[in-house]
């Protein structure tokens, strides 16, 4: 690691001011992604600005939707009563990391966390999204954990996060704050495809800050979860993940929510599976149906083409699990 | 270590440096009262176990010493070739920095002499050729160790790469033959496999997989003129003595190694690796004390590793099961230059009773890291291959797979036809079975099933060889009545301090907190590594032998004096509560205090020994120890999700010392071979040979979710061979663990995946 300056900031606003007017300086929160990055030799900011101090934590239930302090940490929000209504929200929180590393972990970091490629991670091997230009080192490499979803051949590392797929299947907002004013941004528009720039993860410019998340609450009746598979029973991240809400009446499907995780650069809202289910009956085949397409359009490769069939799997997994009572949904044990 | 040379007393006091723990905190059972209760075979606390979880154990890296500077390693970024030019200039330049050593302007250092597990390690940095992606290139000595690590970052490297041979596959590849003459043959296979009603072949593999310890190594090295003391992560003091002597030109006394506490080693601290060599050279070069802890990364290239074996197994049954040819067939990788002793088809040898049988072992040089030991290294391997093909054979031939292995139990020594020491293995299947439920199994694969999950039942026996090296122990009583006891022998976790304490506590008649057992230092009585699971027979053995001889020093003493006990022979006498007095007449005795004090004497002391045994030799013939396991898994009939439900061990370890710290032996052993069977495997970029997946983040451990309820059960008898009659259960946890599993996935899936690890992907 590298030698750096710290520094604690007394406002949000004097946090932008001070981030968006170096690019070597960047935001400290939970710190649970910057400094492993940072040991790893992958991230090497001249100055932290620890955020930590200001007033943006705490969860508060507004009319039909919740409004999350970018600061509160992962474990504050699974535990707060307003998230019990929206079990995928509060399942996924909880499938995300370890109890440690959610009493670390802010939102707003949650967010912005990175991916686990391990040629991301590695500054000995080249890499497109930590060195613009740089090529993918993964396509040649092993990339069993990678993405067949939103690639491209300058990067098919999957985003990481468990939360933003729920967020994406619930139609969140990003409340943020720039030099120049506040402003929302919907989290499936949050998030951008590597395409030839994969150093370009979302549509922040530098030293904009996250300082809420809004969620709608889902119309009374909706059943969601979010069903994550791995390799191993916790402390992983996701082969594939589905954050999925039901709401059906007399056994039609009124209105659907669908979102991927594990298989794509981004949170995966997963829109035509969703205009395939609206309206029809709530069955294993209309099930079936929505798990084609949602993995429409996979680029599968060496290691990773078992995502696609285990994505599907999983869609009509979890929207089996959303039939069935709250209490026995979740992901299998 | 024949050689070693010893002052006769020095030591025998404690030595401030030397790791000891004192048994039994209060209110640890056993110790509460001067009893003559007999405290080996009780579940007694750990003795040091206060002293580590309130962090008051000294690992290698808590050493701190004044003027200590901090190395950090530079590792090659390509997998074969040349350096052709290295720039340390920037290293250099950065505040902090001491030093930079690279092959340009170290010394040529020598290598210290062959060992019983292979040749030492190549000499670090000695000319310019890179053999495999992370060898070491240059060391960064500096004031700090975020100074060093940093320096180390800027060190460039030019390279001239050659073609790597990567894969065990790669027809390029020169396979060496035989080289540690290991292979086995008795009858004729090709006459018993045609005069089979059954053949069967097929080939299993297993990947290279990474020990781990959760301790990183670590070295701290001081000169003192030409005296060396090294603190080291370790499981054998006396070989990194060895190594160091022999490295740098020194007779052995000249090195001290000390490594009171380590933390684990799972294989990975039998070695000696360069990174010990580099911190002792850097603290010469520098003239101060250094201290060199490896990152994570470096612990999947610089200490060893499983290899990755492929296996043929071409097995011959009459029509009653009864096996009538074996032979099997393993290649593993190995580094290309460097090799530790390495024994995988070998050790299907003595599985069981079958008149034909061949073992062939094959080792592939490749441009990889040097694999080593790991966890019961090779019985493991090959237990995964045998074990999952007498399994297909109870398929075709609908047999329980217990009787199939009832069937073809050894009862004696398969190879040399003697009689074993001790072997309870009946006893394993019967009752593990009988523990287990056995009994409910549906023999027909696919049909236990439980709403989603697919259950599936699996067993595998194992058969461990006895591997027993000679060990020394010193044993002294004290004129305030306690006692002291030592041996160069070593503590990885598994309760080597705890075990030693009860025994010589029970030969001594004394409580256990009247009991000080040292080791982890190289200036003690000579051990052998922890490893093998062959520590607790010797160094039981040898303090067994010292506590012996100190009772007849005592009674030398006491042979003409005014003592109830004079002219007393060994065998008339024995001990409790802190004295002697003659068998059957407690009031003809005297307390060790009132003998030492007439005496003058402020302890009497005496040297114990074990002998090492070879395995093969003797009849009766040295058994190991033996068991049998048993899984139930549950698959995800849709996901592929596969998660262990439970899992029961039956194993006859001879005489168990603490029946509280054997089961976590063998829990930890399974979770080991959980790890084994479902999610260890170091991933190897194809073309570069850098290991993607070097980090705890991506090379999958089990973690508590994944770990079920495990049963541990001992079965049989005390080992005759041995005076206390232990047999080692270090490694026997672990084994039969992943066949069990893969078994148990046939069972629920009709999938016979014959390669680890398992994963969802091939449940699909």
């Amino acid at each position: 690691m590298r030698g750096f300056e710290y520094l604690r900031v007394a406002g949000a606003a004097e946090a932008v001011a001070t981030v968006s007017a170096d690019p070597g300086t960047s935001y400290l929160a939970g710190g649970t992604t910057q400094i492993d990055l940072m040991k790893d030799g992958v991230l090497a900011p001249t100055r932290l600005v620890d955020i930590t101090g200001l007033p943006l934590r705490g969860v508060t239930r507004a009319s039909g939707s919740i409004l999350i302090g970018a600061l509160s940490t992962m474990e504050q929000v699974a535990a707060d009563p307003s998230v019990t209504g929206v079990p995928m929200l509060r399942q996924a929180l909880l499938a995300g990391a370890s109890v440690q590393l959610r009493n670390a972990a802010t939102i707003g970091g949650n967010l912005l966390q990175r991916t686990r490629c391990r040629y991301f991670r590695d500054p000995q091997v080249p890499c497109g999204k930590r060195v613009r230009g740089e090529a993918c080192s993964a396509l040649a490499g092993t990339h069993r954990m990678h993405a067949v979803l939103g690639t491209s051949e300058h990067c098919i590392a999957t985003h990481a996060s468990d939360l933003t797929v729920a967020l994406a299947a619930l139609n969140a907002l990003v409340r943020v704050q720039g030099r120049d004013g506040a402003r929302a941004v919907p989290i499936t528009e949050f998030y951008r495809e590597p395409g030839d720039t994969p150093d370009v993860e979302h549509v922040l410019a530098h030293g904009e800050l996250i300082t809420a998340v809004e969620v709608p609450v889902p119309p009374a009746g909706t059943r969601s979860t979010y069903l994550k598979v791995r390799d191993r029973a916790s402390y992983e991240f996701a082969l594939t993940s589905v954050a999925a809400a039901l709401l059906v009446a007399d056994g039609v499907i009124f209105d659907v929510r669908l979102a991927l995780g594990g298989v794509a650069t981004i949170p995966w809202r997963a829109r035509t599976a969703k205009a395939a289910l609206r309206g029809s009956p709530a069955t294993p085949a209309a099930f079936q149906a929505a798990a084609e397409a949602a993995v429409h359009g996979a680029v599968p490769r060496r290691d990773n083409a078992f995502k696609v069939e285990l994505a599907k799997r999983s869609v009509v997994r979890a929207l089996l699990l959303c039939m069935r009572t709250p209490e026995r949904a979740g992901a299998p044990r | 270590m024949t050689s070693k040379r010893r002052t006769t007393g020095s030591g025998t006091t404690g030595a401030a440096t030397a790791g000891t723990a004192k048994g039994g905190a209060p209110g640890a059972p056993g110790s509460t009262a001067e009893s003559a209760t007999a405290v080996a075979g009780e579940p007694v606390s750990r003795v040091d176990g206060a002293r580590k979880v309130a962090g008051a154990a000294p690992y290698p890296n808590d050493v701190t010493l004044s003027g200590l500077a901090h190395a950090a390693l530079v590792r090659a970024t390509v997998p074969a070739g040349r350096v052709t030019s290295i720039d340390t200039d920037a290293a250099r330049a950065t505040p902090g920095v001491l030093t930079v050593l690279t092959h340009t302007n170290t010394p040529g250092l020598a290598r210290g002499d062959q060992t019983p597990l292979g040749p030492q390690v190549p000499p670090p940095l000695a000319d310019d050729r890179v053999l495999h992606y992370g060898q070491y290139i240059a060391v960064v000595v500096a004031e700090t160790a975020e100074q060093a690590g940093a320096a180390a970052d800027l060190v460039r490297a030019e390279y001239e790469v050659t073609d790597p041979v990567l894969a065990l596959d790669d027809p390029r590849a020169e396979v060496l033959s035989e080289p540690w003459g290991a292979d086995l043959r008795r009858g004729d296979v090709e006459v018993g496999l045609a005069g089979a009603t059954l053949r069967f072949a097929a080939e299993y593999s297993t990947p290279e997989q990474t020990n781990n310890p959760l301790g990183l190594f670590s070295t701290v090295a001081q000169w003192d003129g030409d005296a060396l003391t090294v603190h080291d992560a370790t499981q054998h003091p006396d070989n990194v003595q060895a190594a160091l002597a022999g490295a740098f030109g020194l007779p052995p006394e000249r090195v001290r190694v000390l490594a009171p506490f380590v933390g684990g080693g799972f294989g990975a601290g039998l070695r000696v690796w360069q990174h010990v060599i580099l911190a002792a050279l850097a603290a010469r070069t520098v003239d101060r004390p250094v201290k060199l802890v490896l990152t994570r990364p470096q612990m999947f290239t610089g200490v060893g590793h499983r290899p990755a074996t492929r296996q043929r197994l071409r097995i011959g049954t009459d029509r009653t099961g009864r096996l009538v040819a074996i032979e099997h067939e393993a290649l593993s990788s190995r580094a290309m230059e460097d090799g530790v002793l390495t024994r995988i088809a070998n050790r299907t040898g003595t599985a069981y009773d079958c008149p034909n049988l061949v073992t062939r072992d094959r080792l592939v040089r490749l441009n990889i890291p040097c694999p080593a030991h790991m966890r019961a290294p090779g019985t493991a391997e090959a237990n995964f291959a045998l074990e999952s093909a007498l399994d297909e054979i109870s398929y075709e031939l609908c047999a329980d797979p217990i009787e199939l292995r009832q069937r073809n139990h050894a009862r004696t020594h398969p190879q040399t036809g003697a009689r074993w020491s001790s072997n309870a293995l009946l006893e394993c299947y019967e009752q593990g079975a009988q523990r287990f439920g056995w009994a409910q199994r549906d023999p027909q694969p696919g049909s236990m099933r439980d709403g989603q999950w697919l259950v599936g039942y699996g067993m595998a026996g194992v058969t461990f060889g006895r591997y027993q090296p000679a060990c020394q122990a010193r044993a002294t009583l004290r004129r305030d009545g306690t006692a002291y006891v030592c041996s160069a022998a070593i503590d990885i976790g598994t309760g080597t301090y705890t075990v030693m304490t009860q025994l010589a506590a029970d030969l001594l008649g004394l409580p256990m907190h009247r009991v000080e057992f040292a080791l982890g230092d190289s200036v003690l009585p000579p051990a052998p590594q922890a490893g093998g699971s062959g520590l607790t027979m010797a160094l039981s053995s040898a303090v067994h032998d010292a506590c012996g001889r100190l009772i007849e020093e005592l009674l030398a003493l006491v042979r003409t004096d005014v003592s109830p006990l004079r002219g007393c022979r060994p065998q008339e006498v024995t001990v409790a509560g802190g004295r002697m007095h003659r068998i059957g007449d407690p009031a003809a005795g005297e307390a060790y205090t009132e003998i030492l004090e007439r005496h003058g004497r402020a302890e009497v002391s005496a040297d114990g020994a074990s002998a090492a045994m070879d395995p093969a030799g003797t009849d009766p013939a040295p058994a190991g120890s033996f068991a049998a396991k048993f899984v139930e898994v549950r698959i995800d009939a849709d996901l592929g999700v596969l998660r262990v439900a439970r899992v029961v061990s039956a194993v006859d370890g001879g005489r168990i010392l603490n029946p509280a710290l054997a089961t976590s032996q063998i829990i930890g052993g399974t979770v080991g071979g959980i790890g084994m069977a479902l999610l260890e495997q170091t991933v190897t970029d194809p073309g570069t040979g850098r290991i993607a997946n070097a980090t705890l983040g991506d090379y999958l451990v089990p973690v508590n979710a994944d770990v079920p309820e495990i049963e541990v059960i001992f079965v049989g008898d005390p080992d005759p061979l041995t005076p206390t009659g232990v047999k080692g259960i270090g490694e026997i946890g672990l084994v039969g663990i992943a066949p069990a599993i893969a078994n148990a996935v046939y069972h629920a899936t009709g999938r016979r995946i014959r390669a680890l690890p398992i994963t969802l992907d091939q449940l699909l």
